[in-house]
């Protein structure tokens, strides 16, 4: 009686509102799905059910495909946010509903009808109508009448929404024993987070049409992956603090970074704390605490059991804030603490420790890999080593001229990302002008890195893929791009141009992350005008540069070339050694042409056969 | 406490309301209390036996039945075209179905007469449609058909009226939770539906069945006033009173209007009872 979706998809206007969703719940289990409004919560349960059909992917329920069955034929129980109990049926007839319509004996019915007012608690109220109900009682019914024919799943869409809260616990906790009772595979949506918690086995947490986490409540809690579960589950505070040698730093305190977070020196991690991870004390805390500071109870609140109290702390040096949002402008660290409501209350100014604390995971790198649909592959074929080599997620987008041929394109896009070595990318179409979309893509889903292809320059995406607009294109994307070219292999040799002006920190940073994920050797190259003398500058830059390719354990070396233009310089170095990616700055390359007019990218693209990197300023 | 409030201030209204009221009935008492006293007056003014033979005449007995048969067609063909348009409705959504809405709520604004000579022009010997079936003997207009197309015509709204509100109101997801629940599309009208539509399908029915007794302007164009064969109750009364036996035509027209009565109360207690 399991439920499995897969690679599931449904558009709306052609926006996705449940993004290629795939969810296994085994036989018995009670899952709750957990998100927002809005989040595309009730539509999996919709496509679950057969009431909307998925545009991509199947449904699996009970080892039984049924993508394309009506919501009759897929056996399953759906328990309405309004209960939609029959107004002109009684309590009785509601339940028996299903069992009338599958022929059941009359004999049959009456047993299984009094069963199950039985089970709900309803016994002996089987002749009323819905107006003769509560709220409470209407969900039972509804909860009997989805059970009542043994559906081999359950669905409950925010069953306990329109209760108020005292009934709602009590709820909460029969549906738990009637699920138990009776082993159904059941998922619940709602949005309430506490009672995500009390009654799911696990909970998967929904954001904008996917499903970000999976996991039992505690860990999710507890050890949260992503940011978006870490601060819509439960209250905190989260800090982002600088990595220095495997450490966190935060002001006063340096955390140890588990070794199965990866990190890099520099990198920015962030970390963590739930209220009942702080400890505040009118007593300086013995060495060995983590201890924050001394910082000032700015706000309390009683609540029963705890005591929520919020601390401020003097600004540390390098940490930023996410949660609580501060005030425009503040600086300062606010901090959530609680504690049991019996304990002392807080002194005013009291010392801060930490007691436990969560480093989160470095989100996984997302690419977003741009593919004509037809000709060459370029951006596929750099896109398979980087996504082995980065454990990263590639979506391929293509963008089709209009909804005609929007179909063919997918198809197109799904085969090709199939033959590159790409079958778990997700493949995604828009419609318009391919850099617009591309942009617009980028705005909406922000991926770490964008690949276009820059091979094709007459055809339709020519204006995107000319190496020009490419440049324009990360600046408004404010994100590195890759303009792949020829049959590239993984990167093995990585040339950064710091060419002209000042090397951009940018570029030698998004290099030197890159160069030591797929393990590649790094040249820092800087290329002086004949009838200058080399600015004293420059080299102190690059020792600079090479100091951060060094933290970030990349193996790396400096080039310092005399040419006629900085292009040239570039070129005679790439005939040299065997590069195969070529690192620019945005700025550079815009600014920075050559006699001819001819921006410097286009020049490298066209002349040497090697794919460029294009970081804007700030886009790392 | 609010409840006293209210009835003092509606005695004290009542004592002013005394010219207002007189105002009101003195005018309705010429506009359509008298008229209506009139026309029972009338009939028995020779007497029941007179009343009983003006009713018992050959015309006038195939006027009363062809009436009720044109109005009981004329109410169960419009009950299912009625609901089924209301359905599509309110159910779907497509382009044009707002000007479709409309289209469907014209017949109440077209005058009567109007309707008789349009579907004269189309199914008439020399209409659109008319010129089509002639070789085949087929001649709605002038004929038991062509009344019963009129009326169809002319009463359409008043079903589509009475069962769309019901509709529009119930929640589909009572559609969604019978599906699931196992029922197919047909089964789900049938227990789920049609059952939420009683009440709406019973006053439509009523009201297109009131509407089409009383038929008139459409009916006396489309029929050709064909004694015996084409003549409504309506038509009956208008034929006599101009060859001047007004008993006959009062006879019949006390009938119907008793008839009339009798519906509208079973629609006040229906929808009072709703309302309730």
């Amino acid at each position: 009686m399991s439920i499995a979706l897969d690679r599931v998809t449904k558009r709306y206007a052609g926006r996705p509102t449940v993004d290629g969703l795939t969810l296994d719940v085994p036989s018995g289990e009670l899952f709750v799905l957990l998100g927002a409004s809005g989040s595309g919560k009730s539509t999996i349960l919709r496509l679950i059910a057969g009431l909307i059909l998925p545009d991509e992917g199947t449904i699996r329920l009970a080892e039984r495909d049924v993508t394309h069955l009506p919501p009759q034929k897929r056996d399953v129980g759906f328990v309405f946010q309004n209960y939609s109990i029959f107004r002109h049926m009684t309590v009785a007839q509601n339940i028996e509903f299903g069992l009338r319509i599958r022929g059941a004996s009359r004999a049959a019915r009456r047993e299984r009808r009094e069963e199950l007012l039985d089970l709900v608690g309803l016994a002996g109220l089987g002749e009323r109508f819905e107006s003769q109900l509560s709220g409470g009682q209407q969900q039972r019914v509804a909860l009997a009448r989805a059970l009542a024919y043994r559906p081999s799943v359950l669905l409950l869409d925010e069953p306990f929404g329109a209760l108020d809260v005292k009934i709602r616990a009590q709820l909460r906790q029969s549906l738990r024993e009637i699920q138990r009772t009776l082993g159904v595979t059941t998922i619940l949506v709602t949005h309430d987070q506490e009672e995500a918690f009390e009654l799911g086995r696990r909970i998967g947490v929904v954001d904008r049409g996917r499903l970000l986490e999976v996991g039992e409540p505690e860990k999710l809690y507890e050890r949260p992956r992503s940011l978006y579960v870490a601060t819509f589950l439960g209250a905190g505070t989260l800090l982002v603090g600088r990595c220095r040698e495997h450490r966190v730093e935060l002001g006063p305190l340096s955390l140890p970074i588990p070794d199965d977070v990866p990190h890099d020196e520099g990198d920015r991690v962030r970390v963590l704390i739930r209220p009942e991870q702080v400890a505040l004390s009118a007593e300086k805390p013995p060495p060995g605490a983590a201890v924050l500071g001394r910082g000032e109870v700015v706000d309390q609140a009683f609540s029963g059991a705890t005591r929520r109290t919020r601390v401020r702390l003097e600004p540390l040096s390098g940490v930023r804030q996410v949660v609580p949002p501060l005030p425009f402008g503040a600086e300062n660290v606010l901090l959530e603490a609680a504690m049991p409501a019996h304990a002392d209350a807080p002194p005013d100014r009291p010392w801060v420790a930490l007691e436990a604390w969560h480093i989160l995971r470095q989100p996984t790198p997302r690419l977003l890999v741009c593919d004509e649909g037809a000709g060459l592959s370029s951006a596929l074929e750099i896109a398979r080593p980087l996504v082995e080599s980065l454990d990263a997620i590639a979506t391929v987008l293509g963008v089709a001229p209009d909804s005609r041929r929007q179909d063919s394109l997918r198809q197109a896009l799904a085969e090709r990302a199939a033959q590159a070595g790409l079958p778990d990318a997700t493949v995604r179409v828009r419609r318009g002008d391919p850099a617009e979309q591309i942009a617009l893509e980028q705005r909406e889903a922000s991926y770490d890195f964008v690949i276009v292809g820059a091979g094709e320059m007459a055809t339709r995406w020519g204006r995107a893929q000319s190496p020009g607009l490419g440049e324009d294109l990360a600046a408004t994307l404010a994100t590195p791009l890759v303009l792949a070219r020829g049959r590239p292999r993984s990167p093995r040799n990585i040339l950064i141009c710091t060419a002209v002006g000042e090397p951009g920190k940018s570029d030698v940073r998004a290099g030197g992350w890159l160069a030591r994920r797929l393990g590649a050797t790094v040249t820092l190259l800087h290329v002086t005008l004949p009838d200058r003398t080399p600015l004293p500058y420059v080299r102190s830059h690059l020792e600079r540069g090479v100091a951060t390719l060094r933290e970030l354990e990349v193996a790396s070396r400096f080039s310092v070339r005399e040419a006629e233009s900085p292009i040239e310089g570039i070129l005679a170095e790439l005939r040299e050694a065997p590069y195969d990616l070529v690192v620019v700055g945005a700025a550079t390359g815009q600014a920075r042409r050559s006699a001819r007019g001819e921006p410097i990218t286009r020049q490298v693209l066209r002349r040497s056969g090697c794919s460029v990197l294009v970081v804007p300023q700030g886009g790392w | 406490m609010t409840a006293t409030v209210t009835h003092a201030e509606l005695a004290r209204r009542g004592d002013r309301a005394a010219v207002p009221v007189a105002i009101v009935l003195l005018v309705l008492l010429p506009l359509i209390l008298m008229p209506l006293a009139a026309v029972f007056v009338f009939a028995f003014r020779g007497g029941p036996d007179a009343f009983l033979g003006a009713l018992g005449s050959r015309e006038a007995q195939f006027a009363l039945r062809f009436s009720l048969l044109i109005a009981f067609a004329t109410a169960g063909i419009n009950a299912v075209l009625g609901t089924y348009t209301a359905y599509v409705l309110s159910r779907y959504r497509f382009r044009g179905e707002r000007p479709l809405g409309i289209l469907v709520n014209l017949p109440v604004a077209i005058p009567t007469v109007v309707v008789g000579t349009s579907l004269l022009l189309l199914w008439g010997p020399i209409g659109l449609f008319g010129r089509l079936l002639e070789p085949f003997g087929l001649q709605p207009m002038f004929a038991p058909a062509g009344v019963l197309l009129a009326h169809l015509f002319v009463t359409f709204p008043y079903m589509l009226g009475a069962v769309k509100p019901v509709l529009d109101e119930a929640q589909e997801t009572y559609e969604e939770a019978a599906r699931t629940i196992g029922a197919n599309r047909w089964q789900t009208f049938r227990w789920i539906i049609l059952p939420a539509l009683k009440g709406g399908l019973f006053s439509g029915a009523l009201l297109t069945f009131a509407h089409s007794l009383g038929e008139f302007g459409a009916t006396v164009l489309v029929s050709g006033n064909l004694r015996l064969r084409t003549q409504t109750a309506p038509l009956y009364i208008f034929a006599q009173f101009e060859a001047g036996n007004i008993a006959a035509a009062n006879a019949v027209a006390a009938v119907l209007a008793t008839l009339s009565f009798v519906i509208f109360f079973f629609l006040l207690r229906y929808t009072g009872r709703r309302s309730r």
